[in-house]
């Protein structure tokens, strides 16, 4: 099925369509998510579908998978109108979805989970699995081991099953949500490889993302959504990051901020050899007053328990960290807090906000022992905590009905404005800042990034973990990457991204690195 | 949208409003509701729903006397829906309201046979306070397991319940047994009249035969009392914000643990208080018939009156009504009095029902105005 309609990749000659999207309407309570989208997919192409986050590129997605019902508009697989009520149907249509979060069985082999509910019986063939799964792999260039067990792959890795999992069920039509999130600069240029391989063997796929210079580079066409439209179509030799940007916004947008120049002060943090179980391995660093240290590195690599431990969260095996001087190893959350520590949360509804409680409860969440909001005697000082509220709203632009609405009501981008305000009110002397623009519009992360940038030019200290290279760059004085629970390299801000692909990889050479997942790190 | 939005700041109708008018409307739309289904349980039953109904109302308010016993019905109720519900908000079942009741009514019973030296005044207050401790002993214990081990606090303290009714027996059966009368009853001496609860049936200008005491009252203060620390303090804070996000309490500098423990204390004291209606306000003694599953009566008052103070008041009461009403029937028809418990069951099924319908629908509104207020406002960035 798939040979028939493959073409040969050299002629950019007008396509069959393999898939066309009609009018395709999604609401939601309160939003229309895709309106009356119009989008063609032809056979061997890879299509880029980019936009700020919640445009609707992956609802239209999950609409073509069949994760979502359609409200209105309609479907055509090869000419052919077809319902996609389930993914199951949407597999059997040939079209598959790598999700952004993996789906896989961890204590299952690389077999197992491919095999996954596409068993095609009730007695298991293995063997017969693994021969097509290996014939797949070779042919495509997919190095895994069919043998392995997921829990013991690389993040990378994973991916590869993802996708060798849709390739197995013999899709035509591949979806690709944000793939190169949780992959290393090297890492997200063999999977642009691979991308090509499959599109030269006659693969459709579609490639989700907000990042601008991988879809430049990898994609053939590129289709732009704004707010559930469709606000653009065109090609890389076209348009520019920077035309892609303003048609993803609607308006302008500024790439590089204006790093304030500061007077670098005395050390404000400092950690000493900080070690917890199997995730922080002896993490050494300093942060000075008036300067934002960034720590790149791929997700998982000990930065979620780094930021814990340094708020009081976990408490390290070993090691010591001190601020402003004085060893706080072991403190808890609340005295670290009284200290002037800030702390922005990777997980703004796990970490950041009570979604139940109002948003004048969620402002003082950190600060509700300070006398100023509960007294002498621990009886909240309501009305203060309230005229907080109303001046966080009003100096962070805080979009709200009120200060009574629950916090869940409010958007991702106010939700982080709302604990951006109320981390900063405090004025800490350090701001431990995980992950801050995680899943925000462009105008969100800008302001985001302004107000750490005021920060540092206020001479405060700035701790940024990020595995947003683009982020690291905008913002920091000093880049240091973390890898396996170590800092394994420091760079100044200048360095070009390769050079830190290859501390974020262990400090070798960065292909290398999938393939000796076991293999030991050579320390700093 | 556009009309939203010009509209929003005019209309805008305070969620808090909208949150308690929707909470209403889902209690009296599942009341009719589960009334529905009763009425075709009774029509089955070859009587008129309407009639039951009338003799179920005319017997719970007709008199003043009939009043006092639906509050008399309803105090203990109060106490045991408060003490689960102040658990609830910090995220742990107290399945042990009953256990903890159980072993305070023991405590108490000792403080009113051993204490007979204090004056009445005294002693009265003391007797409340060996209850108070004999359940805050009782839930000291799940609550330092779970904390410190991990062990589930339903599992555990359905275990404490089944050792304090047992401890209750071996109590009244050995070293309390009643001395002197040849008593069939196992019960412990009568307690001196001086360590009973005072009537307020005589000052409220009702027949001294009510049984309405002093406790209806503290009842109603402990309302208050548990509304003032949930919204009022900052441990009240802490524990809803541990129950509805741990992880963002705990990032807050709230010790999720010491939280924990503290609030399920606040439950067991309240819990304390659950028999003595039963104990010193009815009784006064001990016996082996005292009355049970009052404790896992104050689940089904909690769920009904959804974790809030004033609601459960009201379910505490409306269940008082149903109880009194089945003496109603007993007398007038010819059904079981068992109608009355399916109909509390329906109730509590569809309230469940109605409040998630209420709730989504609620949210829904929410999300759409917010949507608005954010699309409205005009961008002005720092």
């Amino acid at each position: 099925m798939t040979a028939s309609e493959a073409t040969t990749s050299a002629a950019p000659e007008p396509r069959a369509p393999l898939v066309v999207l009609e009018a395709v309407t999604k609401r939601f309570p309160g939003i229309v998510a895709n309106d009356s989208v119009d989008l063609n997919l032809e056979a061997g192409e890879i299509h880029a579908l980019i936009g700020e986050n919640g445009a609707g590129k992956s609802t239209l997605m999950r609409v073509l998978y069949g994760m979502y019902p359609l409200d209105g508009g309609r479907i055509l697989v090869k000419d052919r109108e077809v319902r996609v009520s389930s993914p199951r149907v949407a597999i059997s249509l040939g079209i598959g979805m790598v999700h952004q979060h993996f789906v896989l069985v961890d204590r299952f082999t690389v077999t197992e989970n491919i095999i996954l509910g596409a068993e095609g019986g009730p007695v298991l063939d293995a063997s017969a699995a693994e021969h097509r799964i290996a014939e797949l792999a070779e042919s495509y260039g997919f190095a895994v081991d069919p043998h392995r067990r997921v829990e013991d792959l690389s993040v990378g890795q994973q991916q590869r099953v993802e996708i060798l999992k849709a390739l197995y069920r013999g899709v035509d039509l591949l979806i690709l949500d944000e793939p190169t999130a949780v992959l290393t600069p090297s890492e997200a240029r063999e999977l642009f490889d691979n991308l090509r391989r499959l599109r030269d063997d006659g693969k459709t796929i579609v490639f989700i993302s907000h990042k601008l210079d991988e879809v430049l580079e990898v994609a053939e066409r590129i289709t732009v959504l704004r707010r559930g439209r469709v606000v653009g179509a065109t090609r890389p030799q076209e348009t520019s990051k920077n035309k892609l940007a303003e048609m993803m916004v609607g308006r302008p947008v500024l790439f590089q901020l204006d790093k304030p120049k500061v007077q670098v002060g005395e050390p404000v943090l400092e950690v000493q050899d900080l070690r917890l179980g199997t995730h922080l391995n002896g993490v050494t660093l300093e942060v000075k007053a008036g300067e934002i240290l960034g720590i790149a590195g791929v997700e998982g690599n000990g930065q979620r328990e780094l930021a814990e431990s340094l708020i009081g969260l976990r408490t390290p095996d070993s090691g010591r960290f001190s601020i402003a001087g004085a060893d706080v190893t072991g403190r808890s959350v609340g005295q670290l807090r009284k200290l002037g520590v800030g702390f922005i949360p990777e997980d703004r509804h796990h970490r950041g906000l009570v979604l139940d409680m109002t948003l004048w409860e969620n402002s003082c969440l950190g600060r509700q022992s300070q006398t100023e909001f509960s007294g002498r005697w621990g009886i909240l000082a309501i009305r203060k905590i309230k005229d907080l509220a109303t001046r966080l709203i009003k100096t962070f632009d805080i979009r709200a009905r009120g200060i009574t609405v629950p916090a869940a009501t409010l958007s991702g981008g106010n939700q982080q404005k709302l604990i951006l305000a109320r981390e900063l009110e405090d004025e800490p002397i350090l701001l431990i800042a995980h992950q801050p623009t995680r899943g925000l519009d462009v105008g969100a992360i800008e302001s985001v990034w302004g107000q750490l940038l005021v920060q540092k030019g206020q001479g405060r200290a700035v701790l940024l973990i990020s595995a947003e290279l683009d982020e690291i760059y905008e913002l920091s004085d000093r880049i240091v990457t973390m890898y396996e629970g170590r800092i394994s390299g420091e760079y100044p801000p200048d360095t070009p991204p390769e050079e830190i692909g290859v501390g974020m990889t262990g400090g070798r050479a960065g292909a290398a690195a999938d393939a000796a997942a076991g293999a030991t790190v050579k320390e700093r | 949208m556009a009309t939203a939005a010009s509209g929003a700041p005019k209309r805008a109708r305070s969620p808090r409003l909208e949150f308690v008018g929707g909470q209403i409307l889902a209690f009296v739309g599942a009341a009719l509701f589960a009334g529905f289904v009763g009425g075709v349980i009774i029509v089955l039953y070859g009587e008129n729903p309407l009639f039951v109904y009338a003799t179920v109302l005319n017997y719970a308010t007709a008199r003043p006397e009939d009043i006092a016993q639906v509050a008399e019905n309803a105090t203990p109720l109060i106490f045991s829906g408060l003490a689960v519900a102040v658990a609830f908000k910090a995220g742990m079942f107290n399945i042990g309201v009953e256990g903890q009741y159980i072993v305070g009514m023991l405590t108490a019973a000792i403080a009113a046979l051993y204490l007979d030296w204090l004056p009445g005044a005294l002693l009265v207050p003391a007797v409340v306070v060996a209850s108070v401790l004999g359940a805050v002993m009782w839930a000291a214990i799940p609550a330092v397991l779970k904390v410190k081990t991990g062990a589930h606090e339903v599992v555990t303290t359905i275990m404490m319940n089944g050792i304090a009714i047992s401890l209750v027996a071996w109590a009244i059966l050995n070293p309390l047994k009643s001395t002197g009368d040849q008593s069939v009853d196992l019960r412990t001496n009568l307690f001196p009249g001086k360590a009973l609860m005072p009537s307020i049936a005589e000052p409220l200008g009702l027949p001294s035969s009510v049984h309405l005491t002093l406790l209806f009252p503290v009842a109603l203060l402990a309302c208050l009392f548990v509304w003032f620390f949930l919204y009022r303090t900052r441990l009240g804070y802490e524990v809803r914000a541990v129950g509805s996000s741990s992880g963002s309490a705990e990032a807050g500098g709230v010790s999720i643990g010491a939280a924990q423990i503290k609030v399920f204390l606040i439950s067991g004291a309240l819990a304390g208080f659950v028999g003595l209606n039963h104990l010193i306000g009815d009784k006064g003694y001990l016996g082996n018939n005292y009355e049970v599953g009052l404790g896992f009566a104050g689940i089904a008052v909690a769920f009904l009156g959804r974790n809030h103070p004033a609601g459960i008041a009201l379910s505490a009461l409306l269940i008082g009504v149903l109880i009194r009403g089945e003496d109603g029937i007993a007398l007038s028809t010819e059904l079981p009095t068992e109608v009355l418990i399916i109909l509390q069951g329906v109730l509590i099924l569809s309230v469940v029902v109605a409040y998630e319908l209420v709730r989504r629908a609620v949210a829904r509104r929410q999300l759409k105005e917010e949507a608005a207020v954010e699309a409205a406002a005009p961008a002005t960035e720092h």
